[in-house]
């Protein structure tokens, strides 16, 4: 578990120390693609949690959805509607329900880990 | 979960903090940089201190009607209300008034109409842009073509006839006088307008703009309208 955690804090630190910046016109872009691989991340732990992960659906539903995401909010900005609302509001939808889902299996687990602990215990003794 | 999984996940978990960081440093970005120089501030005190100057000298003048009501309170009460009236008619425009300034001339450009170009009316914008200038650099009243302009003055066009005070003004051979505070000042005006751009604009329109020297007595009639005023009423006291 620790290796995509490194991987994080790696990439992190890679973008700040380097201090690279985009032109304030694509902003919006990256802000949106962002939260599009924040939504693959969580679907992708609550899918391996559930014990349904697919290698290929998680990399193709990463760049799936960040393309996609940057492919509407910029279908958006030239037709004059704010499209990109639409891809924030599905992905925050999303990545609400996706936590929730983390949290309940989290909490089951948890129950299960006392109800077995309790059960273990007299045979301790 | 395989070896390659958790390579493939390391992979896109870098991709996401370096795009984490990328944004963090995007919206980070610091503001405008203030740029004003040492220049740019001395222009602003500059002009602070003339309104500063200005207001000093409206107390005095204020303080000195206060002075002269308590000194002279029992005897000539009524000479000096008659004397604050005749100032105040005076700044509105109702009475005539004579000071030191300029006198501007619009006329025909000769050499222009002697080729047969069509004289036009004087374009009120300009009209307009030439008082506002007058204004600017201390012209104190102005009169166009007999026309004395007051706060209620409009100079605009009306049936393709360029007017103040909607009288028709004429399309050349019409006098600008301006009265400025001190001769000074009347220089000062006259200079400016030498250096100004209004002679090129003028001859735009087939006129030509003539500034003649400041002279210590320059008279401008009061404006004859009646200045009817809707929201000022008055109180009858107790």
């Amino acid at each position: 578990m620790w290796l995509p955690l490194l991987g994080l804090i790696l990439g992190i630190a890679l973008g700040i120390l380097t201090d690279i910046q985009i032109p304030a016109v694509y902003e919006n872009y990256l802000s949106i693609a962002v939260l599009a691989a924040l939504d693959t991340m969580f679907g992708g732990i609550r899918a391996q949690l559930q014990n349904i992960y697919d290698d290929k659906v998680f990399i193709s539903g990463f760049f799936f959805n960040i393309a996609l995401a940057a492919g509407l909010a910029f279908l958006g900005v030239h037709l004059g509607v704010d499209l990109y609302l639409a891809a924030i509001f599905a992905f925050g939808v999303r990545l609400f329900q996706n936590i929730a889902v983390i949290r309940r299996i989290l909490i089951e687990k948890w129950e299960e880990y006392k109800l077995k602990k309790s059960e273990n215990l007299p045979k301790a003794r | 979960m395989t070896k390659k999984m958790i390579i493939h996940i390391t992979i896109i978990s870098f991709i996401m903090g370096f795009m984490l960081a990328v944004q963090y440093n995007t919206v980070q970005r610091p503001e405008m940089i203030e740029s004003t120089d040492i220049w740019d501030i001395r222009q602003k005190v500059a002009s602070e201190r003339n309104l500063h100057s200005s207001l000093l000298e409206e107390i005095r003048v204020a303080q000195q009607v206060v002075q002269q009501y308590e000194t002279d309170a029992v005897t000539d009460a009524e000479a000096i209300l008659i004397n604050t009236v005749e100032d105040l008619k005076a700044s509105v425009g109702l009475n005539a008034v004579t000071g030191p300034g300029v006198i501007l001339t619009i006329e025909p450009a000769q050499e222009l109409i002697d080729f047969g170009y069509e004289l036009k009316e004087i374009p009120p914008a300009l009209l307009i842009r030439l008082v506002n200038d007058i204004y600017r650099f201390n012209g104190r009243y102005i009169e166009i073509a007999d026309q004395r302009l007051t706060n209620f003055s409009a100079i605009r066009d009306i049936n393709g006839k360029t007017t103040v005070n909607s009288i028709p003004i004429g399309r050349a051979g019409i006098d600008i006088r301006v009265i400025a505070d001190t001769q000074e000042e009347a220089a000062k005006l006259y200079n400016y307008l030498l250096a100004s751009t209004f002679f090129d604009e003028f001859y735009i329109d087939n006129m030509q703009l003539s500034v003649e020297l400041p002279t210590h007595d320059v008279t401008i009639q009061g404006t004859e309208r009646i200045i009817d005023n809707k929201y000022l009423t008055v109180d009858k006291g107790d």
